[in-house]
């Protein structure tokens, strides 16, 4: 009962027909070659998205800062988007002025990775305890790459690494690369690791230059990660289009997620030239819960890459948008405190997705908040996000004392 | 500075817009009277805009209109002294984005010329919607017949044909419709 293009859909083709029939029908969407991008490739190229009356146009985007300006800019209508790209667009601090966002939905949770390379294995520097031994004695700082300065990927590194004892912000140095451009950037020993999207780490371990130390589904079970965002001018203007939207890419998410043969076959479409462009040795294994670490450990994940998960996965939680500003005002990336849930509800187009969800018949649940206990113990609910924010052993705020100077 | 293609097509000799749009500013790169060559002439002087005075647009006019509509769109503007509104509804189905009655003033060309050219680009943006609905609509009608043809072939159900249909696409890296296309070749080739 999946199928967009079958006759029991007559119920959604009625969106089209009727006087929600999209505004624009052709929509130009961004993504990074990363296999988390698999739902809007398979949206776009399999079908998923004719019969909503959208024409999906597949632009793949060396960087998440070139992607940023193209959304904002309006070359790109929506994107394959970092929660935290999001919201510090919307709030000024992504390294361009303040444009209002807006997250349509979830695209996928999990599967992200923390990386180190083949020389630091060899010193046996293999888990957290050895790290935090080397970055205490070694003289040179270790160099970790992640991929946006406020995206998930530093914010990933920075919880893992702080949940360790080590200080993202002084213990080590971090810079911003390409996800796709990590392994290089590895291998010629520019860095001594990264946190990115995959099939980078699993590509970094065939290659023999390093090893995966943490996945980030290690660090929050069923974590967010990709969202489908837009500037909230694309939704205000085209609501029908928007609403289309999210149904295609649902309905495709639903279709990735039903059997291991689907799966399979998406990570053989996307493996091609024109979407992640990397060896299916590398993305497959991964794509389908299986884990190497390049120390001889090997595992079914019990949190792999998701797109659907009976819409667990696409419901974009209030409570998800909240935790990433803790994040950001935990790091000092936020100088204050914003009026957090406000931003949230202003972000988080929770009635479009109910709207979108209820006409293909989509689990809703109860509450747009949803809780979770991660690494170091500590529980998150979205109720209290200033108190939560200051709640951590290891910051960056500033005291309230500097803050008013 | 907006590059000119002028036309006329009048019994007069050219000068009368010619000069006014000197005057106004603009350059104009090429001028002639309408032959039946204008879409190939568009083509290689590419113009930012063509201007056609006539006196009154006659079929030869407005097939010459019709073809650079289609094949070299750019925004087209006639100047004429018909004021018949069956004439000027012609022209604008053909594809002239302004119809300018015996107004040549040199300081209403540029007002004119803008007016034409926001009117030609919020046609195109219209005209690339619609063709994007027809090509969805045209991609759905022979997935669903290669689907059809799939499930007597397969005699299987219509998800599971979709569902294969997707599966080979996806392994081969193409679209779904590219293998539409592929079974309804090889279903023709096999005949019935």
């Amino acid at each position: 009962m999946t199928d967009p293009l079958s006759p029991h859909r007559h119920d959604a083709l009625a969106w089209v027909a009727g006087n929600d029939a999209p505004e624009k029908s052709s929509v130009n969407l961004g993504f990074l070659p990363l296999t988390d991008a698999a739902s809007l490739i398979v949206a776009a190229t399999q079908g998923f998205a004719q019969p909503f009356g959208l024409t999906l146009n597949l632009q793949r985007q060396n960087s998440w800062s070139a992607l940023r300006d193209k959304l904002i800019g309006g070359e790109l209508d929506a994107a394959h988007g970092l929660y935290g790209l999001i919201y510090a667009v919307h709030l000024g601090i992504g390294g361009s002025p303040a444009v209002d966002m807006a997250v349509l939905m979830g695209l996928a949770q999990n599967g992200q990775s923390i990386n180190l390379s083949a020389p630091l294995k060899a010193a046996g520097v293999t888990d957290a305890e050895a790290l935090r031994a080397s970055v205490r004695q070694s003289g040179a700082r270790l160099t970790l790459a992640h991929t946006f300065p406020t995206g998930t990927h530093a914010l990933w590194l920075n919880y893992w690494l702080a949940a360790h004892g080590i200080d993202p912000l002084r213990d080590v140095k971090t810079l911003v690369l390409p996800p796709s451009q990590m392994v290089a950037h590895l291998r010629a020993g520019r860095i001594d690791g990264f946190c990115a999207g995959e099939p980078w780490g699993a590509q970094a371990i065939t290659e023999g230059v390093g090893f995966t130390l943490a996945t980030s589904q290690s660090i929050w079970p069923d974590h967010p990660e990709k969202v489908l965002g837009c500037p909230r001018a694309f939704v205000e203007e085209y609501p029908n289009t928007a609403r289309a939207l999210v149904m295609a890419v649902l309905e495709a998410s639903r279709f990735i997620d039903q059997s291991q043969e689907n799966r399979r076959s998406t990570a053989q479409l996307i493996a091609g030239r024109d979407y992640v462009d990397a060896p299916l040795a590398a993305i497959e294994s991964r794509f389908l819960g299986l884990y190497q670490d390049g120390l001889g450990n090997a595992w079914q994940d019990e949190h792999p890459l998701r797109f659907f998960g009976e819409g667990a996965a696409n419901l974009p939680y209030l409570s998800d948008g909240l935790w990433f500003m803790t994040q950001l005002r935990r790091w000092g990336l936020l100088r204050e405190d914003p009026d957090y849930l406000q931003v949230a509800n202003q972000v988080q187009q929770i009635e479009l997705y109910r709207q979108a969800a209820g006409a293909l018949g989509i689990a809703l649940p109860d509450s747009a908040m949803r809780s979770a206990t991660l690494m170091d113990g500590k529980h998150w609910d979205g109720s209290d996000p200033a108190t939560y924010a200051r709640s951590f052993a290891l910051h960056s705020m500033a005291s309230p004392a500097m803050a008013a100077l | 500075m907006l590059r000119i293609l002028l036309i006329d097509d009048t019994p007069r000799k050219i000068g009368r817009l010619k000069s006014a749009l000197i005057e106004a500013g603009f350059e104009v790169i090429d001028e002639s009277g309408l032959t039946i060559d204008l879409p190939e002439r568009v083509e290689a002087i590419r113009p930012d805009v063509v201007l056609i005075d006539t006196d009154s647009p006659g079929r030869d006019v407005l097939e010459q209109v019709v073809l650079v509509s289609r094949d070299q769109p750019r925004p087209i503007v006639m100047f004429t002294d018909d004021s018949d509104p069956e004439a000027m509804r012609q022209a604008i189905r053909a594809g002239v984005s302004a119809y300018i009655v015996e107004g040549i003033q040199a300081q209403r060309l540029k007002p004119i010329l803008d007016v034409a050219m926001a009117r030609f680009e919020s046609d195109q943006a219209i005209r690339a919607q619609l063709q994007a609905r027809e090509q969805q609509l045209a991609e759905r009608k022979r997935i669903e017949l290669a689907k059809g043809m799939l499930m007597k072939m397969r005699n299987c159900k219509e998800e599971e044909a979709y569902t294969l249909m997707r599966r080979q696409a996806m392994s081969r890296q193409q679209k779904l419709i590219q293998v539409a296309e592929q079974i309804i070749a090889m279903n023709e080739l096999l005949g019935e």
